[in-house]
């Protein structure tokens, strides 16, 4: 459904509003953002050696197994991450949203507390909490679970573990910030009609709940598409991601055209996947 | 009002909410339970228990100018992306003008690139054209990548917003700014208090960007505790992290106490 | 706003006086850190500022993001004298960002070993300090030999160091040279690295995972640095710091001026005070760091700990820097695949 203003008034009024109203954050996005990327992401077209193509940094991308494991192993932690934050994080919003209010805020507070601490250190909580000899091994080996030194340290359900640990709070909040709009009486209404709970949140809470899913998605996603310090202290440097590819050659062998190179794909890439999924989920729920 | 939640929604989600408590809050008990240690090293089960590091940290000049510097910093960003963030998800909202999905995505890059080439470039163009890293380039850098979280928050409670309200506000004859002032951004305003947050908390912990736009002089809290990791990793960095945590725990009993978080987070 | 205009206020001052000194011009220099930059402060920052009535200001930046900042502030550099613990002088002074350093330009230039001051030729500062790469144990394991690696009981105490950690270049580097191999052929190297692994070693990329990997009784033998031996030593941890037979390679800490700043004289200064005996024996004493300088005189309990003499620095192994350079992008490469999963 159209906005009604626009329908209203599609004169200059409501055009040019719009265009006050993106226009610091597009002024923003092209000076700040765009034109100092484009000072890196331009050296990609910067061949290594004289006289190859333009394209050579690209090809050496694609010529390659080795970095396309790389990125097919980026793209895939990322969806596993956004999946598993989005079954936590929705329903934990919407508990949040239908708690008496001090079990609320509780929950809430303890939901965002990982986002007050500093990265690396929160972490290096993880690493202890996974490696050989922590709890989480010793719970594995109490159990049966897993070997006595057994770690998740070093893999890739240790990367999961730890992200979705960081990121949850992005899911959750966005989600509740759109949960917490939907009024109750709706939600009676449906029980009242007869709906069973379950058939409520599915039929009548989650379409509404979608935009902030939609939303806390694309966060979460974008997060974990770039993220380089949890996976390279989790993961370890035997499990690497574009993330952590691209700033070893910014800064360790200084290779700054095949990281412009291996950025711009990324961007293009993620960007190529967000424009056709934001318009299908705004002409659904827009 | 009657909530009748079924037995099995009671109990299964009460099971798997703990289950949830405890994986958010393991690594930090363990930062919290390693920042008490009588050691000088991080480990877990610390070794006694003392509080020499807090005294440590507490006593620290370094530490105390870096946490001002950051709340100053991440304040200052907090405010700039919100008001440039809310406005644009407003525009986007609305779709009139063209593009508006590829717009939307253009405002989440920031979050895809990795900071490190946006670091590099912003000092490029810092060193080129303004003299060198400032605490108005980290200013500006900071709140381009914090801009996306707001624009996805306000974007997302915006699209369950009634349209209508604001479409009759204008046939009542109100003018664009009293439309914006009195019916979009009580609209927005749980989307916007949760971007701030987010902004407030991205910034605060930002190092990357902060690395490489930091003036000689100027130094954040992660810039500190990343100086301290190299050659000091001592109980003192997650002695900070845990007086973070308690005292955003204190701020948000004290809004609820005395101001009430219904009326702060709508 | 203050700082925009004031480094445009700089911008401008600085092209109407072209070529003349700019004495309130604030000086800048990198250090590491921590501990690290507490005793450069005691042993050369505050000394420096006494004698030249000038205030320097620290930032924070380990080497191989000091060398990106550089790089990217290249029309205008931020920094007067910028120290690398990785080689990166290579490419910063390859790159025309170091400001050369003629050797009557140093007082201290004589009494430098040879290794120290090679690199000026090429526009690189001297060598002020050496950190010696060998294995920590925690006392169980006393090994002698960089082949204990691959005898540990249990192959995965084993812990070394990444790549892009300056020490496991080196690690690479010396077993390469134990299993046979050249600089122009590490494929012996990379074989040994690969049989580590097999046996279910660790490689990590950061200090401070080494420091709990010993803490966390995660590890028992890791190939990593004396000083860091010492800095977990004072930490309380019982850790054991051998060279082993077959040598130890070095991590060379330089000091260099940054080229296109106002001061170079004055920064030149302070690489000669980063030289002096004194600073010397002061790294020596604080941190563990090997002198490069042939006067400085150590007490005997501290010279045991750490490379010390001409006869024990002229056997530290060595691996050319110039060809480590140009060939460390290739090498990263292969240790990237080598240790993929």
């Amino acid at each position: 459904m159209p906005h009604p203003l626009r329908r209203a008034e599609r004169g200059a009024g409501a055009f040019g509003e719009s265009v006050l109203l993106i226009g610091p954050g597009a002024a923003l996005l092209i000076g700040a953002f765009l034109f100092p990327v484009g000072q890196i992401l331009v050296l990609s077209i910067v061949p290594p050696e004289e006289g190859l193509s333009i394209w050579a940094n690209f090809a050496r991308f694609f010529e390659d197994d080795y970095y396309l494991r790389v990125a097919w192993r980026t793209f895939r932690l990322s969806v596993i991450i956004t999946l598993v934050t989005a079954m936590i994080g929705f329903p934990l919003a919407y508990v949040v949203a239908r708690s008496p209010r001090i079990v609320g805020y509780t929950l809430l507070l303890l939901t965002v507390l990982p986002l007050m601490t500093s990265v690396v250190v929160r972490t290096f909580g993880w690493i202890i909490a996974l490696g050989r000899g922590g709890p989480v091994a010793d719970l594995l080996s109490l159990t049966g679970l897993g070997a006595r030194d057994a770690t998740l340290l070093h893999t890739e359900t240790g990367i999961v573990i730890a992200m979705v640990q960081v990121l949850l709070p992005f899911m959750t909040l966005t989600t509740l910030g759109v949960i917490s709009t939907i009024h109750p009486h709706l939600e009676e209404a449906s029980r009242t009609m007869g709906a069973g709970f379950y058939r409520t949140l599915r039929h009548v809470v989650l379409p509404l709940s979608v935009p902030g899913l939609v939303s806390g998605s694309l966060l979460v996603f974008a997060l974990s598409i770039s993220s380089f310090v949890t996976p390279n202290l989790v993961g370890g440097v035997r499990l690497p991601v574009m993330a952590g590819a691209i700033y070893q050659q910014a800064t360790s062998t200084l290779d700054w055209n095949f990281a412009a190179a291996q950025s711009t794909l990324l961007l293009a890439a993620v960007l190529g996947l967000l424009i056709p999924y934001l318009a299908l989920t705004r002409r659904r729920h827009g | 009002m009657v909530r009748r939640f079924p037995a099995s929604a009671l109990i299964g989600g009460g099971f798997i909410l703990l289950l949830i408590l405890v994986f958010m809050l393991l690594p930090l008990a363990i930062v919290a339970a390693a920042s008490v240690t009588a050691g000088s090293f991080l480990t877990f089960p610390p070794q006694g228990f003392s509080l020499r590091w807090y005294g440590e940290v507490l006593a620290s000049t370094a530490y105390l100018d870096a946490a001002r510097t950051s709340l100053i910093l991440a304040t200052a960003v907090t405010a700039s992306s919100v008001v440039i963030g809310t406005a644009a998800a407003i525009a986007l909202h609305r779709r009139l003008l063209p593009g508006t999905s590829v717009l939307s995505a253009l405002f989440l890059s920031p979050l895809v690139l990795p900071t490190i080439i946006f670091g590099i470039g912003l000092l490029i163009v810092a060193s080129i054209y303004f003299g060198g890293p400032s605490l108005v380039a980290l200013w500006v850098g900071h709140t381009v990548i914090t801009v996306p979280y707001i624009v996805r928050t306000v974007a997302a409670v915006l699209s369950d917003a009634d349209p209508q309200i604001e479409e009759a506000a204008r046939t009542m004859g109100a003018r664009p700014l009293q439309r914006l002032w009195f019916v979009v951004l009580p609209q927005a305003r749980a989307g916007i208090i949760a971007g701030g947050f987010f902004a407030f908390n991205v910034s605060f912990d930002e190092a990357v960007v902060a690395l490489f736009l930091r003036s000689p002089g100027v130094e954040t809290l992660p810039m500190r505790i990343y100086g301290q990791l190299e050659f000091s990793p001592t109980p003192a960095v997650a002695a900070v992290s845990t007086l973070m945590i308690l005292l955003t725990i204190l701020l948000i009993v004290a809004i609820e106490r005395f101001l009430g978080l219904r009326r702060v987070a709508g | 706003m203050t700082h925009l205009s004031k480094g445009a206020l700089v911008a401008v001052a600085a092209s109407l006086l072209a070529g003349t000194a700019m004495a309130q011009e604030t000086f800048v220099i990198n250090s590491f850190g921590g501990a690290y930059e507490e005793a450069h402060r005691r042993l050369v920052i505050e000394p420096f500022e006494q004698m030249y009535n000038v205030e320097v200001e620290v930032v924070t930046a380990y080497s191989a993001d000091a060398l990106a900042q550089l790089r990217a502030q290249a029309e205008n550099p931020q920094f007067d004298v910028i120290h690398f613990s990785g080689g990166q002088e290579v490419t910063a002074a390859a790159e025309g960002l170091l400001a050369p350093i003629m050797p009557d330009q140093l007082s201290n230039y004589d009494q430098l070993y040879p290794f120290a001051v090679e690199g000026l030729e090429q526009g690189q500062g001297p060598v002020y300090s050496v950190a010696v790469l060998g294995l920590l144990s925690d006392g169980e394991a006393a090994p002698t030999s960089w082949d204990d690696l691959f005898s540990a009981s249990n192959g995965e105490d084993v812990a070394i160091a990444d790549i892009t950690n300056t020490y496991g270049l080196l690690t690479l580097l010396m077993l390469n040279q134990v299993r046979g191999g050249t600089l122009d052929d590490i494929q012996p190297g990379l074989d040994a690295v690969t049989e580590l692994l097999d046996n279910g070693a660790q490689i990590l990329s950061s200090s401070p995972e080494f420091q709990q990997a010993f803490a966390q009784e995660a590890t028992s033998l890791e190939a990593y640095a004396q000083d860091y031996a010492y800095t977990l030593q004072q930490a309380g941890l019982p850790i054991d710091f051998v060279q082993p037979a077959e040598g130890s390679p070095g991590i060379y800490i330089t000091a260099n001026v940054v080229a296109g700043r106002p001061n170079e004289e004055l920064a030149r200064a302070f690489v000669d005070m980063s030289i002096s005996a004194a600073a010397q024996a002061g790294w020596a004493e604080a941190l563990r760091y090997s002198p490069t300088n042939s006067t400085v005189e150590l007490p005997v309990d501290l010279a045991g700990q750490v490379v010390y003499g001409d006869e024990a620095a002229a056997n530290l192994v060595r691996f050319d820097p110039v060809v480590v350079n140009a060939q460390r992008s290739d090498w990263t490469d292969a240790w990237n695949r080598a240790i993929a999963q």
